[in-house]
């Protein structure tokens, strides 16, 4: 299965909110969109589920146009919220029927996933009695319940304590291990960086880096090494300015050209005390303050 | 189609599970029950006891007084006449120990003549209703007119013949008594003012609290706006109707229970409206509540806060109250058929009251019905349409309520299908 947008244009009046935005997502793979606030990820997202039409552009399911009364999407919006006043099976049935399902389709496939969740002896509760973390849970099975081909997961982290965000990567693992489109989308770049092979920044409605995670770190070029030493304050002053301070008091060193590193990595280890060192390869979060950046667009 | 189906299904239940719901239609029907058993209850009571001339209650005192000589006497059979309910008594002491009776409430009200045709009546309390002066005035030229007319030389028979000689007269109604259909059509016209208002409100807080709660965030990726707002739109419909149904419903049927008892003009004529003017009523009364809960909805959907929604409806609130104050004023009036009326009874957000009323209060062609009818239900499926697209506009729509303008062309800049 792949999910592709393709020059994607979309305004609102007078503001042009996306420009060209093409991106593919693959079956069986996590995709990662991301963005600073703002620049066009909730509109891609609501064009890409139907809620509005593009200007000008395609969403295409394996290449033929997306027929949205065949194909289940699931959607956990980064605004959460369901009705605060009506108990928590009744509005999880009301949502999964809406999206096609049986009523006792509905009612085992909620009971299941409550019971997968931890939170079956919340069934019978209103929904504004539960925690905020709680809410979030029976929120991501309005998103699972009718087990859609198309995951759309918005800031799917945020508010979750450490034992039910381990229990959401479970959760997430085992949609991606079905062979599902998983789509995120998120400001924790840790997050991410742990699920996602291929990524898209959108950048002031453009798409401005697009590809897989792996190959986008490759492709850096491999001229800096950072490294880990009790002398890291000799090892600055001998390479003045080529050498840097990092957050983590190691020292990053740039070279004239990538084929020096082996060369270097020698003459360092026989001068000074090493503790570590390696090429320094950007986090997903460099890149990311890369290509999104105020100066970026320009 | 089937997602419309379940939106009507939980919306619904969403109403029967409302403890308000069901707490004014319980109210309304233990109300109805109370009234109209009561000249039952109030009949058992009697009836033990029978009435034996009314010796119970002493009468009020009227004081008729006059320093003139021989003044009240002549007076006080013509009063004790004219005014049955009242002790009435002569007297000849002065203005103010009259007026001192009065004040300390020793006696009712006072007539003080300074002649057979001048007096000053004394009240301690004037009531609204009060007819006393009129009634006076009226039983004093009579006296005045049968003096007069024996002082011309006629015997006081002839007199007698003189005043009380009458028109025979007979009205024949050849096309509506107002005064039959008034009570109905008076009923009808304030149920659809409350009912509209009520459920208008309702609608409109459902669709904010939905957006406000965010909700919407999922339902609008799940569901087709025009099956949300038909959904709702018809789902607090039929529980309006339900309401109506239950309260009307038991009001008729305590109505035949106690049938004996209630033989009151005009709770008959309420209970015995003709059939086609029934018939009249409920479509009248459907399209009337589905245009104005579409325009409530397509309001809601537009206030991201709850507090926005009452400053949100009010142009509608005003349209409505328009043609309602339009409609009680011509009723009141007794001129159904005047211009704005027939104005109105073609406009679609005033006809279901203004053609209802002119229907039964009037004579008016069929096919004056049948436009008013066919445009009001087109403007209803015009204005959900609409209504539909303002929602899928309005709800991702946060901040601020945006003025009219911006979301019709918003509404129209957009493209896709509703």
């Amino acid at each position: 299965m792949k999910l592709e947008l393709r020059n994607i244009e979309k305004s609102f009046g007078e503001k042009h909110v996306l420009t060209g935005v093409s991106f593919t997502a693959e079956g069986g793979k996590a995709f990662g969109l991301l963005g600073r606030n703002g620049a066009g990820k909730t509109t891609s997202i609501r064009i890409l589920m139907d809620v509005f039409g593009a200007d000008r552009g395609d969403v295409l399911l394996d290449g033929a146009p997306i027929d949205y009364e065949r194909v289940g999407i699931g959607y956990l919006p980064e605004e959460r919220g369901l009705y605060p006043k009506k108990k928590v099976i009744d509005q999880l049935v009301y949502f999964a029927e809406l999206k096609g399902m049986e009523h006792k389709a509905a009612i085992a496939a909620c009971d299941a996933w409550l019971a997968r969740l931890g939170m079956t002896e919340y069934r019978n509760k209103r929904l504004d009695t539960l925690s905020k973390g709680n809410q979030q849970k029976i929120q991501l099975v309005t998103a699972l319940a009718h087990d859609p081909e198309i995951v759309i997961l918005d800031e799917p982290f945020s508010g979750l304590d450490p034992v039910n965000a381990m229990l959401l990567k479970d959760v997430v693992r085992e949609q991606i291990g079905k062979g599902k489109i998983v789509l995120f989308s998120s400001h924790q770049m840790s997050y991410i960086e742990e699920f996602c092979d291929s990524i898209a920044i959108i950048h002031q409605g453009k798409v401005v880096l697009h590809g897989d995670l792996k190959d986008i770190k490759h492709s850096y070029a491999r001229d800096k090494l950072t490294v880990q030493s009790p002398e890291a304050d000799r090892i600055r002053l001998d390479f003045g300015a080529a050498a840097s301070s990092m957050a983590d008091g190691s020292v990053l060193l740039r070279l004239a050209s990538a084929e020096q590193k082996q060369e270097t990595m020698r003459a360092l280890a026989e001068k000074y005390e090493i503790d570590a060192m390696k090429v320094f390869e950007p986090s997903l979060n460099d890149i990311f303050v890369e290509y999104a950046s105020e100066e970026a667009g320009k | 189609m089937k997602q419309f189906g379940k939106i009507f299904k939980f919306e619904f239940n969403g109403y029967l599970k409302n403890k308000v719901f069901v707490g004014i239609t319980v109210f309304f029907v233990i109300a109805i029950a109370v009234c109209m058993f009561i000249p039952n209850i109030i009949a058992a009571f009697s009836s033990d006891a029978p009435d034996e001339g009314g010796t119970g209650e002493p009468l009020p005192v009227m004081l008729i007084a006059s320093e003139q000589e021989g003044l009240a006497d002549v007076i006080v059979p013509f009063f004790a006449s004219a005014f049955a309910d009242y002790e009435v008594k002569g007297t000849e002491e002065t203005v103010n120990a009259v007026k001192a009776k009065v004040e300390s409430g020793e006696v009712e009200c006072a007539f003080v003549f300074d002649s057979l045709s001048s007096y000053t009546y004394y009240v301690e309390n004037l009531s609204m209703y009060d007819m006393n002066a009129e009634i006076a005035s009226t039983a004093l030229k009579t006296a005045l007119q049968m003096d007069l007319m024996q002082r011309l030389g006629l015997s006081p028979e002839q007199a007698a013949a003189v005043l009380s000689a009458t028109v025979e007269s007979r009205t024949e109604t050849l096309g509506k008594n107002q005064m039959d259909n008034f009570f109905y059509t008076y009923i009808m016209i304030f149920a659809l003012y409350m009912v509209i208002l009520l459920y208008g409100q309702m609608v409109a807080t459902n669709v904010a609290t939905e957006k406000s709660s965010r909700a919407m965030e999922v339902l609008v990726t799940t569901a087709k706006p025009t099956s949300m707002m038909f959904g709702k739109v018809l789902a607090s419909c039929l529980a309006g109707f339900t309401q109506l149904v239950l309260i009307f419903g038991s009001a008729i049927l305590f109505y035949n229970i106690n049938r004996a008892n209630l033989d009151n003009p005009i709770i008959s004529s309420i209970f015995d409206i003709p059939i086609e003017l029934f018939i009249y009523m409920i479509v009248f009364f459907i399209l009337g509540f589905l245009i104005y809960a579409f325009l409530f909805g397509a309001i809601g959907s537009t206030a991201s806060k709850l507090e926005d929604i009452n400053t949100s409806v009010m142009p509608i609130t005003f349209l409505f109250i328009i043609g309602f104050m339009v409609v009680m004023f011509s009723m009141a009036g007794g001129s159904i058929d005047n211009v704005a009326m027939k104005i109105c009874s073609y406009v679609p957000f005033t006809s279901p009251m203004a053609m209802f009323t002119r229907i039964a209060m009037s004579t008016v062609a069929w096919y004056e019905i049948a436009i008013s009818i066919v445009l009001l239900a087109g403007s209803v499926v015009g204005i959900g349409v609409l209504s539909a697209r303002i929602y899928r506009v309005g709800v991702l729509l946060y901040g601020t309520p945006p003025k009219l303008t911006k979301i019709l062309k918003a509404v129209f800049a957009d493209r896709k299908r509703v």
